[in-house]
């Protein structure tokens, strides 16, 4: 009885807890939305002060760090998981996994550190800045904190390829480097994929790191490819004047409204990410 | 010829992905261990710590290493009872078309951004309630966030149960109790365990939703309630990041990062073990 | 189209429960398990179709069918595993739905062996009083283990390592383990879904020969597909396909003159063609 009571407390509780969680953001958001519309998110000027609340440059921003977040990790998450899962011998693999483990473990407030501390510095004295405030410092330091869930979740799809499809190949005679790319890749592909997406969304969502080295400027990069110069990403901004932000203000709501199209925007790749994997549960 | 250049080429990718975690780590402690010093902890006399730094008080770090273990500690004690009794009704009650919505919905939540869930705990817990910054909300807050993780954790070892096991203990006429007691405790506490380490791990590493729930920059040593604010270890560091400019200050952050750094890579060391091990088991 | 042929079956279904038509079926005084109109839908099909049946005080019933006839079904829904059935199904006279402690203590008192051996990871005193808890635990005595472990014709090999783990047991053991397991809890009624399939012979024998035993006593139902075994096993036996009870005679009778037309396809090529429900 009390096993059923448990359940039952638990389960009401989450769905409360997911009530409220919608709830909030739609309620936080709407005097916004209500005040100005939608026209804003693509508006080019960020200006609290004189009522201009332009989500442009900040999802440009983000859009920004995240491609070159995923520019770098990908290839390097991906030939890692190759390498640990299909070239090291087994029982290095655990140690591998290990190193892996611990870099996904370090706190994003201690990347964030070591980007101050170290790769502002290296950008300034090697690209000749005035400040080493960038979204191409935003970049790099994502694509390092991304790497681990790509590798981890790559390996996992190269894991779950079936033995026979490599025992297969080889009885075909293909070389080592055609089974990758006829064989384990192709296999390996939805779940690379979702891993990807997966990846993509906690990037956009990482708020501290890249608050502390992307400079936090609503600009838009002039011209667009110019990614040396300080900008601001939607999570940035949030972090940044969310303590300056007075209860109820419109920039209050302005801020919620960052948080409800950052949610949408990631809940989205969530359910883009799930969806082949029924697909292939179905087959 | 064509196979060695490749793997070559593929190992010299991977590189990175590799040797990025021990260069972070050995910068981390290169930077960090000088700071750790008995001013860094307080155990110097009073007048001296309070000459050299205004950064250390007689309590050094431990009023923030406190508060960043009591918001993990409460945090996964909210969220864990939650997460048994959710995947619980997933494998015993619920139907399979909600069994898999459930897990949807799980994955998704799992993967809204930190910073969306302080903000609702900023709205509901802070305004909204009138707590206030506080160690509740923060706690709160954090169980949000590893709610979904550890309980997509548990329905999949609670998955891996052979299901023949679970029908013959139910044809033996055991109540629905004594199987989850006799024969899924058994199989599935690695699992949970290894689970619990991660949680603690996550939330021991957040930042971004406690900035504004739940810490405050210094003067707080103990908290003396719940509704009372706290400090931690992560958000310290980032206050102390932020004043970057200030190699003495920077110095105490690297020392602070790097006890942060040691507990939370302890929790997920003995998470990789442990579920090493009951992989193994299979 | 189909609607004569049907009806047709029904109707048999019918005269064998009021043992008529049957002369040579062996009737006894008290029914233990009767089931009415038994219907099973999984995912738009229909996997147990009107199905009538009586299980007697004791004596063995063997039933017989090509794969995806129902017939373990049929015990999941006996032993209260499924519960998604429509229909009746009364065990001592009390409907299995309303059963006094609920649905664990009916299965309690219909023990389910499964087609897989599957002992707990524990030992084999352990696993032959893993269905016991509680204050039953405490007062399991070792003759009842030694018992439960005679009657499953298992006590001889294991009776001198009963602390030894259960899962370093042969397969024909771990089976014998898990019959040894469900008296434990002492049921009225014992449901083997395909006990022998994958053993070898030596174990198939004593399991037999345990069942045997079991059967003077109690109900006690296998499911197989070894007609050999229905003739060795003798009492009752069932042909059922798509879900419907076909025919049902004395063991002997059912193999040697069977007397519809579905079941003398089935022993000849194995297969048997009920036309498809219109439902």
């Amino acid at each position: 009885m009390w096993l059923r009571g448990w359940i039952m407390l638990s389960v009401l509780t989450s769905i409360a807890l997911i009530v409220l969680f919608v709830g909030f953001l739609t309620h936080a958001s709407l005097p916004f939305f209500s005040k100005y519309g939608v026209s804003p998110i693509i508006g080019q000027e960020w200006y609290p002060y004189e009522n201009l609340y332009g989500f442009l440059p900040a999802l440009v921003g983000s859009a920004w760090a995240i491609a070159i977040a995923l520019i770098i990790a990908l290839p390097c998450g991906l030939a890692a998981a190759i390498v640990s899962v299909e070239i090291l011998p087994l029982r290095y693999q655990s140690t591998v996994n290990l190193g892996i483990d611990i870099l996904a473990g370090i706190p994003s407030v201690v990347y964030g550190l070591l980007g101050i501390a170290l790769l502002l510095p290296w950008l300034e004295n090697n690209l000749d800045l005035l400040t080493g405030h960038s979204l191409l410092a935003a970049g790099l330091l994502l694509s390092v904190m991304i790497l681990p869930t790509i590798t981890r979740l790559s390996q996992d799809a190269f894991r779950d390829i079936d033995n026979n499809y490599r025992e297969a190949a080889n009885n075909l005679g293909l070389n080592w480097s055609q089974q990758l790319v006829a064989v384990l890749l192709p296999q390996a592909w939805p779940s690379i994929r979702s891993a990807s997406l997966l990846a993509t969304g906690r990037g956009l969502g990482e708020t501290i790191a890249v608050m502390l080295v992307v400079g936090s400027i609503d600009r838009i990069p002039d011209p667009w490819y110019n990614l040396l110069t300080p900008a601001q990403t939607i999570t940035s901004r949030i972090g940044r004047e969310m303590g300056e932000a007075s209860v109820g203000s419109d920039q209050w709501s302005a801020l919620m409204a960052c948080g409800l199209v950052l949610t949408l925007c990631v809940a989205v790749l969530s359910i883009i990410a799930q969806t082949p994997h029924k697909r292939a549960a179905h087959d | 010829m064509i196979n060695r250049a490749s793997k070559f080429a593929l190992c010299l990718l991977a590189l990175p992905a590799l040797v990025v975690p021990i260069l972070c780590l050995a910068y981390l402690l290169m930077r960090g261990l000088p700071g750790l010093d008995s001013s860094f902890f307080g155990l110097s006399t009073l007048g001296q710590s309070r000459d050299t730094t205004s950064l250390s008080n007689q309590h050094g770090i431990f009023p923030q290493i406190m508060g960043s273990v009591l918001l993990s500690a409460l945090a996964c004690s909210i969220a864990m009872p939650l997460a048994l009794g959710l995947s619980l009704h997933n494998q015993l009650y619920a139907g399979r078309r909600s069994q898999s919505l459930m897990v949807h919905v799980l994955t998704t939540f799992q993967s809204i951004p930190p910073l969306v869930y302080g903000l609702c705990g900023l709205v509901v817990f802070v305004h909204l309630l009138q707590w206030g910054i506080s160690l509740a909300a923060g706690a709160i807050v954090l169980a949000m966030i590893v709610l979904p993780v550890l309980t997509l954790n548990t329905i999949h070892a609670l998955e891996r149960i052979p299901t023949a096991l679970t029908d013959s203990a139910r044809s033996l006429g055991m109540s629905a109790g004594q199987i989850i007691w006799h024969v899924w405790r058994p199989k599935a506490w690695r699992s949970l365990l290894t689970g619990l380490f991660l949680a603690i791990a996550r939330t021991l590493s957040e930042t971004a939703p406690i900035l504004f729930t739940a810490t405050v920059f210094s003067g707080v040593i103990w908290p003396d309630s719940l509704l009372s604010p706290v400090t931690s270890l992560q958000t310290h560091i980032f206050y102390l990041a932020q004043e970057a400019v200030d190699e003495r200050i920077l110095a105490h952050a690297w020392s602070s990062a790097l006890i942060l750094v040691t507990l939370v890579v302890m929790f997920s060391v003995i998470a990789h073990f442990l579920n090493r091990h009951s992989s193994d088991n299979e | 189209m189909n609607k004569p042929y049907t009806n047709m079956q029904l109707a048999t279904a019918h005269v064998t429960d009021k043992t008529t038509d049957q002369p040579k079926l062996k009737t006894y005084d008290k029914a233990r398990v009767e089931v009415n109109n038994l219907n099973l839908k999984r995912g738009g099909r229909l996997i147990l179709n009107k199905l009538n049946l009586t299980l007697a005080d004791n004596g063995i019933t063997s039933i017989i069918g090509p794969s995806g006839a129902g017939k373990s079904s049929l015990l999941r829904c006996i032993n209260g595993l499924d519960k998604d059935w429509k229909g009746e199904i009364s065990v001592d006279g009390i409907a299995s739905k309303h059963w006094p402690k609920g649905a664990d203590a009916l299965r309690q008192h219909i023990g389910l062996i499964g087609q897989k051996p599957t002992v707990f990871p524990c030992s084999i005193t352990d696993n032959v009083v893993f269905g016991l808890r509680g204050k039953q635990r405490k007062q399991a005595s070792s003759g009842l283990i030694e018992y439960c472990l005679k009657q499953a014709a298992l006590w001889d090999e294991v009776c001198d390592r009963l602390d030894h783990n259960a899962q370093t047991l042969s397969l024909g053991q771990q089976q014998r383990l898990c019959i040894a397991r469900a008296l434990a809890v002492k049921p009225a009624v014992l449901l083997l879904d395909e006990p022998t399939a994958s053993l070898d012979p030596r174990s198939k024998n004593k399991i037999e020969a345990s069942l045997h035993g079991l059967g003077e006593n109690m109900p006690v139902v296998v499911v197989t597909h070894d007609l050999e075994q229905v003739r060795r096993l003798g009492g009752n036996a069932l042909f059922m396909c798509d879900g419907m009870l076909i025919e049902q005679a004395e063991s002997t009778t059912l193999l040697d003159t069977p007397q519809r037309l579905e079941t003398r396809e089935f022993f000849q090529w194995s297969t048997c063609d009920c036309p498809p429900e219109d439902e």
